[in-house]
């Protein structure tokens, strides 16, 4: 068996950075990588991004060796992506804050309201309400990370977990600050507004709680696979038949029911944000799936039918 | 020896396809005059378009301000496809017509900057001191440096290659310090820190909008560049002395007056203190000034000292 030889070059620096000979030809890029952390451990396999051109797009990991462009002596380019932090560290840290966060907020724990109000509690439904709406949301979101999600990528870039937390976190004390605050103003149309908030809240919840096991079941366990989601038998998932990721639609939806319930200009704020970037989020889905495949249903919108 | 393909390490995306915070940094050496309140950051060359702003620094900044686009903030491309790479910056310009426009743009911001230049000079020699000089130059300034909006709006329709965010994010600070502060506090428009970043700012702009004139019409006089890669030494930090004594001078009026302050309990369960919010104002300085003025220091030695290898920076 003819064995390949592959060198391994520093993108920016054309450095010779590793040679490995006697590399079988039906090597993926995943254990070459490995081969290189031998020499260099220093670049774990999950920061590695292995080229053909200094300038190209990284190779996946799945890749065959001799099933690239490459001779028997390939040339591969290194560039270092940084420290990296998986995706479920990230995604786990994220919500846990907010849902504890929320709760020092809700609880009046000292030094965060006036002295007198220390660990009471509020007088007005809506607040309690409230309460179990997000830290059902944020309970949710760490059993789905747990247990439903199968992510594509591993790893992220290890500064994306202070900016993520920067932002649920701070977002979650601020909200809290304001629904949990002894002078909190309940909703103008009373009751009627909180049922109907409420009713939105919990539909969007079991809707996006829908997709994702939709989006789950298109992907065997440990697989990267992608495929066209369709709508099942769950009627929260016959969103699909018009939108591409309708887990960002009900998630806008939750949102908006939450900032209705509490008629808290900071939640609106959260909402607005949050829906500025799943939309960007879900554009970019949208192209990818246009790109990858040729009988995408041309009805679908990214989030928001036939509008955005 | 025998490797089985028995990894099931997932492929490291180089940025992740969905990550919550996308990353902002472009990669690109950024040229100087980044800061937020002195001016925007250009290239290097002299043939290079105006408007390029691509700050690594301004990462944190522009996050706290905006979720931007995902993947890649490659300013240099502007909104191009996704390149995880820092590749060779594309040098597709704006066309003949938006090139004019852009040199009309210019022009009329740096006569406007003149005006204002001019106008203190005059004021100054009429009374005969340098106080209060901010009342004869209030009307020009307030337009000009309003009008710079525009060029946040160029960066949007692309005909400028820099970040919007970032663009934004400067000229924002710039109008704030205008009319949030110095046009609303009445009281501090007769303090001398006021004239402070007025002049720094008049001198930088001027050499900057004439600046990109002249790349815009492809002849770039070295003084222009000396200048612009070289006085914002000194007026970097007159100009951020100026305004944070402004602002300093305007906190006590702020704090009598409830100025643009909303207290509980309101129907919107919502509060802001603008005092508190100057604050904060003062300290994000703090970070930001240091990292800002040395990486215009190594963006200096870089194009200054190098001029056959401007080419790279562009």
């Amino acid at each position: 068996m003819k064995h390949y030889e592959v060198e391994i070059l520093d993108a920016k620096t054309r450095e010779k950075l590793c040679f490995l000979d006697k590399v079988e030809p039906n090597a993926t890029i995943a254990e070459i990588k490995n081969l290189f952390t031998k020499s260099h451990p220093q670049w774990y396999a999950a920061r590695q991004s292995l080229r053909l051109d200094p300038k190209g797009k990284s190779l996946k990991d799945e890749d065959i060796l001799q099933n690239l462009p490459v001779g028997t002596t390939a040339t591969l380019y290194f560039r270092d992506l940084g420290a990296q932090i998986s995706w479920v560290t990230v995604f786990l840290t994220e919500y846990a804050g907010p849902l504890l966060i929320y709760l020092l907020f809700y609880f009046r724990v000292p030094f965060i309201y006036g002295h007198k109000y220390d660990f009471t509690s509020s007088r007005h439904t809506v607040v309690h309400l409230a309460c179990i709406c997000h830290s059902f949301h944020y309970i949710k979101r760490l059993l789905e990370t747990l247990f439903v999600h199968r992510f594509s990528h591993g790893t992220m870039p290890l500064r994306n977990i202070f900016k993520n937390c920067t932002y649920y976190w701070g977002f979650a004390a601020w909200m809290a600050y304001y629904i949990n605050h002894p002078l909190y103003t309940p909703p103008t149309y009373g009751g009627q507004q909180v049922k109907l908030a409420l009713a939105i809240f919990a539909l969007c919840q079991l809707g996006n709680f829908s997709i994702h096991i939709a989006l789950r079941n298109l992907r065997p366990a440990g697989s990267k696979t992608r495929k066209i989601p369709y709508p099942t038998k769950n009627p929260f998932t016959w969103l699909f038949l018009l939108v591409s990721c309708p887990n960002y639609t009900y998630e806008v939806g939750s949102w908006i029911g939450f900032a209705i319930m509490t008629q808290c200009l900071p939640v609106a704020l959260f909402t607005l944000v949050g829906f500025i970037q799943m939309t960007i989020w879900a554009k970019g889905k949208h192209r990818s799936y246009l790109k990858e495949f040729r009988d995408y249903p041309p009805l679908r919108s990214p989030i928001i039918p036939f509008i955005l | 020896m025998v490797f089985t393909a028995r990894f099931l390490l997932p492929p490291p995306a180089p940025t992740p396809r969905v990550s919550p915070w996308p990353r902002l940094i472009t990669l690109t050496p950024p040229p100087p005059s980044s800061y937020p309140l002195l001016g925007r950051a250009h290239s290097a060359s002299s043939c290079l378009l105006p408007g390029q702003v691509e700050i690594g620094i301004l990462d944190m900044a522009a996050a706290a301000t905006a979720v931007s686009s995902t993947t890649k903030g490659n300013g240099t491309s502007g909104r191009s496809g996704p390149s995880e790479a820092s590749g060779p910056r594309k040098k597709k310009g704006p066309g003949p017509l938006a090139t004019a426009y852009l040199v009309i743009y210019n022009v009329v911001m740096t006569a406007g900057w003149l005006v204002i230049a001019v106008g203190l000079v005059r004021a100054y020699l009429a009374k005969g001191s340098y106080h209060s000089l901010y009342f004869s130059i209030e009307k020009p300034l307030k337009f000009f440096q309003t009008g710079a909006l525009l060029e946040i709006l160029h960066c949007a329709i692309g005909i400028v290659p820099s970040s919007v965010v970032l663009t934004s994010f400067q000229v924002m600070s710039r109008v704030f310090l205008i009319w949030a502060v110095t046009h609303s506090v009445k009281e501090v428009q007769s303090e001398d820190s006021v004239l402070l970043f007025v002049i720094a700012w008049t001198v930088t702009e001027i050499i900057r909008y004439s600046f990109y004139t002249f790349s815009l019409l492809n002849h770039l006089p070295y003084i222009i560049k000396w200048a612009r890669y070289t006085l914002f030494i000194v007026l970097y930090p007159m100009g951020v002395s100026g305004e944070l004594l402004t602002i300093y001078a305007a906190l006590p009026f702020v704090r009598q007056a409830n100025l643009y302050s909303i207290s509980l309990p309101n129907k919107y369960n919502f509060s802001f203190d603008y005092y508190a919010f100057l604050i904060l104002i003062m300290i994000s300085y703090i970070p930001l000034f240091p990292q800002l003025y040395l990486h215009m220091i190594h963006q200096r030695r870089k194009v200054l000292s190098h001029p056959e290898e401007q080419k790279k920076y562009e």
